[in-house]
């Protein structure tokens, strides 16, 4: 019994480190910044809407400085993710997880939600839902996190 | 309303102009072109309803447009506008007899005559109402979300302001929501011809001895609710309301027939009036209603279970239960059809009374009207929507409505045991709605 | 009247504690409660309509509340 719970909790533990510590997951790759913002967002999630603009402009403002966005879809219907690009679109990478494996991975409590990694995994900053007035405190967070990562010369 | 093509631009082009002059109104200047594109539209819905009942009663044609958008991020307003016009007749309080009875009319002006074995109906009604309201909804830190509102709503002889206020607060993730609502009403009651003095008895025309002036009252609702996700499919919702009215609560258009009790027969008016005996009715200042609602709502494979039970109490001791269904066909991505039942049934208020004995002791209240009675009510309806090519929705619905009730004990005596001293109710409703699309 | 109505509340509070702790839909699981149809009024210049026939034929109105359900979203 005292094997099973300390195994349980080793788990656990473990489960904790593989979000906040391991690389980033393979259903991430290819991997090409050197800062990623890793954006969970389904067609039918009205803030997320409103996001994608943002988005769009965060990636032409920091895309060359090295700031990858990474937006994972969580539709169950692959259908109505294409819809909602077609009406939004898109300027930065997509990955598709419709069972909502990588979502609990990261722990999502919102939608939508999203994490600032670096290339070793690490939770820089994380955000549960969109709003524009905290757009700025976003856009500090990355150019924080890209001048942290800056290569040393 | 006659929903031509023209006039739906015309509203859709209302759409900014109406945003700019609103954000004025609330001391912000209009949103410029790249605002406006982050911030949700106009969301606008319209209708237009036939409420018909048979044998001539009571035809309410009714015009709705309901309005919402987004003026700054996660900020609501709402504003909605009702005009019903009411025609046809209305019970007036009185049992059929097997003469003709001669009434006057609420203003005291006219009168008129009900054939014998005919319903006592009162022809003289009809009326316009208007009605206005008001809402900003706003959310509380994270979790929690507010709304106040405000309404007003005008016909010839009644008037009703009211505020109201709604916090609901997630928990558990979004799963669960309490919400807390609370709505205070006045009503500003002025009957055309004043309000009968309680159980005064009906007069001649122009004598007007038996009434009074205008009356008000006050309403306070109060409501509790949970809201609770059991699985991805289904939601329910449990709500607790109380409601507390203060002031004129009667209906000083009707009254009570008089009869004798063994002939059934109506019972002579006051001298000189040229009347059968007519006292107007009399109900309780107060009264304290609660109510428990359960809602439940089902997705079964791209289609909707709505399922709802409501038990409503009393202190003038009716009790009521209601329980609804629809089930939501939909057909593709853009069309349904929703067959709906609606079963209700009610006690008798305590002082609900069909008719009054000549010679018997006058009760503290009494009311012969029948929405107040026993009665068991059933709807059965039909509702057709399909979305257009632009996003709007039309919808379509056709109901039937029927209400059965039962006289008061003891109240068939003599000729009234042949006489139809609770008619059926039979109503048509017809309802046709557009929602514009959100481009 | 009145001691039932307690005795109904009196179980809708542990009623509303137990199912409190019985599902826990994920943020992203909420696909089907963010449909239109699925809230908890789903039209309600309908409900308003029925709202006001019903109040003025029969003697009892209202009860149904609001918030809840959705996308859950931000």
């Amino acid at each position: 019994m005292r094997l099973k719970v300390s195994l349980a909790i080793a788990l656990a533990l473990l489960c904790v480190a593989a979000v906040t510590r391991a690389a980033p997951p393979s259903a991430l790759q290819p991997v090409e910044g050197r800062v990623i913002w890793v954006d969970f967002w389904a067609s039918w999630c009205v803030p997320c809407r409103r996001s994608f603009p943002w988005l769009n402009a965060m990636h032409r403002k920091y895309g060359s400085d090295g700031l990858q966005i990474i937006a994972v879809n969580l539709d169950k219907d692959r259908a109505l993710a294409d819809a909602f690009l077609m009406e939004v679109p898109a300027e930065f990478a997509l990955r598709f997880d419709p069972a909502g494996a990588l979502a609990k991975q990261y722990g999502v409590q919102a939608m939508p939600s999203s994490f600032l990694i670096d290339l070793d995994g690490n939770v820089l900053a994380s955000h549960a839902g969109f709003r524009t007035a905290d757009t700025d405190g976003y856009e500090r967070a990355i150019t924080d996190a890209l001048s942290k990562s800056r290569p040393q010369r | 309303m006659q929903l031509k093509n023209r006039r739906n631009a015309a509203l859709r082009e209302i759409g900014a102009p109406l945003a700019a002059a609103t954000c004025a109104l609330l001391g912000q200047s209009a949103p410029d072109v790249v605002q406006a594109q982050e911030l949700m539209p106009w969301d606008i819905d319209t209708s237009m309803l036939i409420y018909s009942e048979s044998d001539g009663r009571v035809q309410d044609l009714s015009l709705n447009i309901w309005g919402r958008k987004e003026l700054r991020e996660d900020k609501y307003l709402g504003l909605t506008l009702a005009v019903d016009s009411l025609t046809g007749a209305s019970p007036s309080g009185a049992t059929p007899a097997n003469v003709v009875q001669t009434l006057t009319s609420p203003s005291g002006n006219s009168q008129y005559t009900v054939a014998p074995g005919a319903p006592a109906l009162d022809t003289s009604f009809h009326d316009t109402r208007t009605a206005l309201g008001a809402s900003w909804e706003m959310p509380v830190a994270r979790l929690g979300l507010l709304s106040v509102g405000a309404s007003v709503s005008d016909e010839f002889d009644y008037t009703s302001v009211g505020v109201n206020a709604r916090y609901a607060r997630d928990f558990n993730n979004r799963n669960t929501t309490v919400s807390f609502g609370l709505a205070l009403a006045n009503d500003a009651v002025s009957p055309v011809g004043g309000s009968p003095i309680p159980f005064a008895p009906m007069l001649g025309v122009g004598d007007v001895r038996n009434k009074a002036g205008d009356q008000s009252k006050d309403v306070t609702d109060f409501l509790i609710g949970l809201t609770q996700v059991l699985n991805r499919h289904t939601i329910i919702q449990l709500n607790y309301s109380l409601s507390q009215a203060d002031g004129y609560l009667t209906d000083p258009y009707k009254f009570l027939s008089v009869v004798d009790p063994v002939t059934g027969n109506p019972a002579a008016g006051p001298s000189g009036s040229g009347r059968f005996a007519y006292l107007f009715e009399s109900r309780p200042d107060t009264r304290d209603k609660q109510s428990i609602y359960a809602l439940l709502k089902r997705d079964f494979n791209g289609d909707v279970l709505e399922l709802s039970y409501r038990y409503m109490t009393d202190d003038w001791h009716i009790d009521s239960h209601t329980i609804e269904a629809r089930y939501r066909f939909n057909f593709g991505a853009n069309r349904y059809l929703q067959p709906h039942v609606r079963f209700y049934q009610q006690t008798a208020a305590d002082f609900y009374s069909t008719v009054l004995f000549a010679g018997a002791s006058l009760p503290q209240y009494a009311t012969a009207d029948h929405r107040l009675g026993e009665f068991d009510g059933l709807t059965l309806g039909l509702k057709y929507g399909q979305e257009t090519a632009r996003g709007s929705e039309w919808s379509a619905r056709i109901e039937y409505y029927t209400q059965s009730g039962n006289a008061s004990p003891g109240a068939a005596v003599g000729a009234l045991a042949n006489l139809d001293l609770y008619p059926d109710l039979n109503a048509l409703i017809a309802q046709f709605s557009y929602k514009f699309g959100k481009r | 009247m009145k001691l039932v109505m307690k005795g109904v509340v009196g179980l809708l509070v542990p009623a509303v504690v137990a199912l409190a702790g019985c599902a826990r839909v994920e943020p992203w699981d909420r696909d089907v409660l963010a449909r239109p149809d699925m809230q908890l009024v789903a039209d309600p210049i309908e409900a308003a309509a029925d709202e006001h026939i019903y109040f003025s034929k029969e003697a009892s109105s209202g009860g149904q509340g609001f918030g809840g359900g959705g996308c859950g979203c931000n």
